[in-house]
């Protein structure tokens, strides 16, 4: 599975860079950047991220 | 090096008629992005709201609240210095990556149901009356009640909660220090609900939100019981006041639209969600957010230093012609950006989808019910229209709609 944010959508709160913060965090200009590919371990947080997203832009594409 | 220019707005704050709402601050926000006023910075137009809200060159600007209104010592001060809205930096994300799972969307929806229950039976105790005090009729019981459910409070102590709460409220108004002894004894007796609370689901686990809460670890890490008991007093201090001013201001700005309110209640699954984004938008309670500077930044054509307060203005921002068409208006059927009623970036409101999913019960109940919605002639009084706002008694004359129309949809 690969992370994917709709940047439509994403507001660059950061609530994701909070939440899992080996998986994202905001630049310098406060833009979203983040990986795509985690270890397995990280599912929790990625999900924490997903859900604490105050827009809900994160999602989880394809199966392993 | 001048960072303000002449040409740039100037807004008096405290003036006793100042409203957000006004020709004034719209004004203002048309002439330039920003204003000047007699305390700190106001952010206006949508654009730039939407950047610094989220700038991490800023902290959440009212840590020093008590102490600014001659607060220096006590259980609210106490309090205070150690709640989520205060804290920065890694002391912030710790609590709030415990909490968070707590408030997932997905835990607060199966709540949606519950949520819709309270709301008709709240209209049931006044619908055949034809008229209706909007805040103790509905409002303030909903807003209340809600927090019993979300923490396994039971409903009929509702009464002692709003009363606490609300006194406790009273603390980000500027009478702080007049009233501090009776707001310190109320945060007493919501500490020791609090303590009754953490302590029962220690022993009694349920599958509920406290137990949640009390159960959240990671890496090893969890709450103690004084951080514990610090957020469960601010989910009743935040959640409360907040919900209840926002849902009377919904019915204020429905009122101004009869259309709306109408197709809502012919749609009210499908309009919900609009029907709240958009009272949040053009009638937030949290008129303005404040911020602090901590380094010093360039933003388009002003110099922001460290120690600088900023205001976000919510309203300003959420109304900007530039971004909303019709901009003043509820238009349930328009694409819109999102508002910044709940705040942003790391403070983004921890509450938010209870607050959403609570008034997304709220309003389609109370449109598929009523109709012909009117402001009984003296029958309102207001907040100032400055910090948080909403009515104090909101009186609405209705008709019942009757059960064939709201088959129609």
């Amino acid at each position: 599975m690969k992370v994917w944010v709709d940047r439509n959508i994403c507001d660059n709160h950061g609530q994701c860079a909070i939440a899992a913060p080996d998986n994202f965090s905001l630049d310098a200009d406060g833009v979203l950047q983040y990986k795509e590919d985690f270890p397995d371990a990280d599912l929790e947080y990625i999900e924490d991220a997903m859900d604490v997203c105050p827009v809900q832009a994160i999602f989880l594409k394809g199966e392993q | 090096m001048p960072t303000t220019a002449d040409t740039v707005p100037y807004l008096d704050i405290s003036a006793s008629d100042f409203a957000m709402a006004s020709e004034a601050v719209r004004d203002a926000r048309d002439a330039h992005w920003y204003a000047r006023t007699n305390y700190g910075i106001a952010v206006l137009s949508y654009e730039d709201v939407s950047t610094l809200m989220k700038s991490p060159r800023m902290i959440q600007g009212s840590a020093k609240w008590p102490q600014h209104h001659g607060v220096h010592d006590g259980l609210f001060h106490d309090w205070w210095a150690k709640n989520l809205l205060v804290l920065e930096g890694e002391d912030h994300h710790r609590i709030r990556r415990l909490a968070n799972p707590a408030f997932s969307p997905r835990k607060i929806k199966a709540l949606g149901d519950r949520f819709d229950e309270l709301a008709n039976e709240l209209i049931d105790q006044w619908i055949d009356s034809g008229e209706v005090e909007f805040v103790e009729g509905f409002a303030a019981p909903f807003a209340t009640r809600v927090l019993c459910i979300m923490l396994g409070i039971d409903e009929d102590e509702w009464p002692t909660i709003n009363r606490l709460a609300s006194t406790v409220g009273a603390a980000l108004g500027v009478n702080i220090k007049a009233e501090i002894q009776e707001i310190d004894a109320a945060l007493e007796e919501l500490h020791r609900y609090a303590d009754q609370l953490i302590s029962d689901r220690q022993q009694n686990p349920k599958d509920d939100f406290v137990t949640r809460l009390v159960d959240a670890s990671r890496d090893g890490d969890s709450l103690s019981d004084a951080q514990l008991q610090n957020l469960l007093v601010l989910l009743i201090f935040g959640g409360m006041d907040t919900t209840r001013n926002q849902l009377g201001l919904a019915m204020q700005s429905f009122i101004r639209q009869p259309h709306q309110w109408e197709l809502l209640a012919s749609r009210p699954e499908e309009l919900a969600e609009a029907a709240v984004e958009e009272s949040l938008r053009v009638n937030p309670t949290t008129r303005w957010v404040t911020r602090e500077v901590v380094d010093t930044f360039q933003h388009k054509d002003l110099t922001f230093h460290p120690g600088d307060t900023v205001h976000m203005f919510t309203y300003a921002s959420g109304t900007d012609p530039e971004v909303f068409s019709d901009p003043t208006r509820i238009n349930l059927e328009a694409e819109r950006k999102p508002h910044y009623a709940f705040g942003g970036g790391v403070h983004h409101c921890l509450g938010h989808f209870v607050a959403r999913s609570d008034m997304q019960a709220a309003l389609p109940a109370l449109a598929t019910r009523i109709t012909n919605l009117g402001i009984v002639e003296g029958g309102d009084e207001w907040m100032p229209d400055s910090g948080n706002t909403g009515p104090v008694r909101l009186k609405i004359a209705f008709d019942k709609r009757e059960a064939s129309e709201t088959a129609q949809g």
